[in-house]
């Protein structure tokens, strides 16, 4: 489904993504791991076509589409989906507003025909309830004013409702509590679809308790220096970065 | 040196009327004291940002005559009252007769009702402020007058639909005095169309006067056309616990200004004053408000949204003059403004002056773009970059829109919100 190739990006003229390749078959779970600043949240944003980033040289195809040919909206619009790892505040816009704009956006370019408000509300109050969010929060600015882990979860809410082909997940486990962490690991579970690809980005191994990758992979200094099945999760929880002769923040050292 | 440019004779010559003979007397005064003025030029401080988008022409000196059709954009809920080029047109208004509430004409007026307006016209206004805007009381040839009596509550808001006929040369004066005794209520709305494509003058004052308790609402929708100059000015002068509430909405044009001067006289008294201004084009619009606090207790909020596209030109000036004996004043002053693009421009001034020592004063301006990181994380949601920007500048201003507590205003505005954003953000 996704195939990147030697993928270099960069920031203000600053190398960040150092040669990635990796491919990713419908149905995979891929989870991406690594200490900070190695590029995860870069390699994610470069995928959603984030044009702060500059990609300097390799391919990604998308169902053998030139991915990076292709405007950001086109990317969502062919299924590529990107849960931020610090989505933004919109004030004066309505989260309800927002997702329907956003399904109807998708269901138009589908050739399908678009919600009113009232069908919308349905869904979007069931979709809400599946990740523990009070419906009452569709009705505020988008993520104003919500704590940390409510705009986790009305991330995780957008990817159900938008049902993408590749879901990336940028850190959607991060600052969690227990209870949230179960709700967003059961999100995450319902997502899992033989037609979809998930890659999760992680810098912890504990959501891995709750879904089991396909495969991990370990990004550090703008690579991937290690790919393995679940239990490379297993040995990083238990022998940390070290292991793998980096350090926590080596990294951001390193550039 | 160069002599400043004065304004041209021919703007003082009234248009023959049918007014009563206090009211003639008073613009003949005001004709006389106006003989020889500077126009404004970029020395002009009120005008510095401004001067350069007036032009009067002598042609434009002559008073449109009132005929011509144009047709208001508001489908009128309420009450309606049509004035054409400054004079109002009976046939096409619609209004009842109301307990304890006049509504006329000025050339209905009797003397001694004339005479008593005469001696409260421009009362509520800065003359020296609003030195162009004067004008309108050397050339007005008609105005309404409405006054509410002690207690008399409007059921409905009552529309003024002011059309300028442009199909030659000249200017319009209309008038408004809104007189609402204590404990009265009240909804104005004003909207300035036009028609035809001569280049006009709209040369406009309107003057609320609040007695203790009153509670009046003034809506100001602005939608004239790209050959008009507008010169507007609104005064208001608030006695103890009255309420004035305004919402002004502007769309560009050659020259758009707008005075809006309020007076908190009495103590408790609250306004509240919310202001929209669309720009694209080459357009400009200029609001300059003042808020006097004048007595103690009083309260004032002011929230004013600027939007500049294309190389238009928005300018905000407030003004917040806080009396020395007006202590535990409450004052709120905030003006955002939206660039959105780089050839346009956004020139905003607080100005505040404190006389008294305990008061609660607070003001705030900003100019910026739309966000990048906000744009970004709505087309990653499939959301097309033109619907995006739609958005994010919708929710620059839909607070404000959405407080207008007229439904057919809030319709029209945003009717002409989606006729700028169409011709403004491209189809993908
Ligand atoms: N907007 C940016 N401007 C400058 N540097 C950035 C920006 N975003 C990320 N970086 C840098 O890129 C590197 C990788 O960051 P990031 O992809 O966020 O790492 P991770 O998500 O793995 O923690 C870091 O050194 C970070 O400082
Ligand atoms: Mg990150």
């Amino acid at each position: 489904m996704l195939s990147i190739k030697d993928l270099h990006a960069s920031i203000e003229g600053k190398e960040i993504l150092k040669g990635i390749n990796l491919e990713i078959r419908a149905g995979e779970v891929h989870a991406i791991m690594g200490p900070n600043g190695s590029g995860k949240s870069t390699l994610s944003q470069v995928l959603a076509g984030n044009e702060a980033f500059a990609v300097t040289s390799g391919e990604v195809t998308l169902n053998g589409e030139n991915l990076l040919e292709l405007e950001t909206e086109e990317r969502a619009r062919e299924g590529i989906f990107l849960a931020f790892q610090y989505p933004v505040e919109i004030p004066g816009v309505s989260n309800l507003q927002f997702l329907r704009t956003s399904v109807n956006a998708m269901r138009t370019h589908r050739g399908e025909k678009e919600m009113n408000a009232a069908e919308f509300m349905k869904l979007a109050k069931e979709v809400s309830r599946q990740v523990d969010l009070d419906p009452a929060f569709l009705k505020r600015g988008v993520n104003e004013g919500f704590s940390g882990g409510e705009k986790k979860r009305n991330e995780l809410m957008q990817a159900l409702l938008l049902q993408p082909k590749l879901a990336i997940l940028d850190e959607t486990d991060s600052g969690l509590d227990i209870d949230a962490l179960k709700v967003v690991a059961d999100g995450v579970n319902a997502l899992r679809a033989e037609d979809r690809a998930i890659m999760m980005v992680t810098h912890y191994q504990r959501l891995l308790n709750h879904i089991v990758p396909d495969y991990v992979h370990v990004l550090a200094g703008g690579r991937i220096i290690k790919s393995g099945g679940r239990e490379l999760a297993l040995e990083l929880e238990e022998k940390g970065y070290g292991w793998l002769g980096i350090k926590e923040d080596a990294a951001e050292a390193a550039n | 040196m160069k002599q400043a440019p004065t304004l041209s004779a021919a703007f003082l010559h009234p248009a023959g009327s049918s007014l009563p003979e206090p009211l003639l007397a008073l613009r003949k005064e005001r004709g006389t004291a106006l003989v020889d003025m500077p126009l404004p030029t970029r020395k002009t401080e009120n005008w510095k940002y401004s001067s350069k988008y007036l032009k009067l022409s002598d042609e434009m000196a002559i008073s449109l005559p009132a005929q011509g059709k144009t047709g208001s954009s508001l489908a009128v809920p309420g009450y309606k009252v049509v004035f054409r080029n400054g004079i109002m047109i009976p046939e096409a208004s619609d209004y009842p007769d109301l307990d304890g509430i006049m509504i006329s004409r000025f050339g209905d007026l009797s003397d001694a009702t004339a005479a008593d307006l005469a001696a409260k016209l421009d009362g509520t206004l800065n003359r020296n402020t609003v030195q162009l805007a004067g004008l309108n009381s050397a050339r007005f040839e008609d105005g309404l007058l409405i006054s509410l009596s002690p207690n008399a509550v409007m059921d409905q808001p009552l529309f003024i639909i002011h059309e300028v006929d442009a199909d030659a040369s000249g200017s319009a004066f209309p008038r408004v005095f809104v007189e609402a005794a204590r404990h009265s209520q009240f909804t104005l709305v004003e909207e300035y169309i036009s028609a035809g494509s001569e280049p006009v003058m709209v040369n406009t004052v309107t003057e609320f006067v609040l007695a203790d308790s009153a509670q009046v609402t003034s809506i100001r929708l602005n939608t004239e056309g790209e050959n008009v100059q507008h010169i507007g000015a609104t005064g208001v002068r608030q006695q103890r616990n009255s309420r004035f509430a305004s919402h002004c909405v502007g769309f560009g044009g050659p020259l758009r200004r707008h005075d809006l001067q309020v007076r908190l006289e009495g103590e408790g008294a609250e306004c509240k004053l919310n202001g929209v201004v669309v720009t694209q084009g080459k357009q400009h619009y200029d609001n300059h408000t003042t808020i006097e606090h004048v007595a103690a207790h009083c309260n004032s909020e002011e929230t004013y949204r600027n939007i500049a596209a294309d190389q238009s030109h928005a300018v905000f000036n407030g003004r917040i003059h806080i009396h020395q004996d007006a202590q535990k004043s409450n004052a709120n002053m905030n003006n955002k403004n939206l660039l959105l693009s780089t050839g346009a421009e956004i020139d905003t001034k607080p100005e505040l002056e404190i006389y008294a020592d305990d008061v609660k004063c607070a003001h705030g301006a900003t100019i910026g773009q739309l966000d990048e990181a906000s744009l970004f994380y709505l087309v990653s949601r499939g959301i097309s970059r033109r619907q995006a920007n739609v958005l994010l500048t919708m929710a620059f201003i839909n607070e404000l829109v959405q407080q207008i507590p007229v439904e057919a205003v809030r319709d029209t505005a945003t009717k002409r919100l989606n006729q700028f954003f169409d011709s403004t953000f491209e189809e993908a």
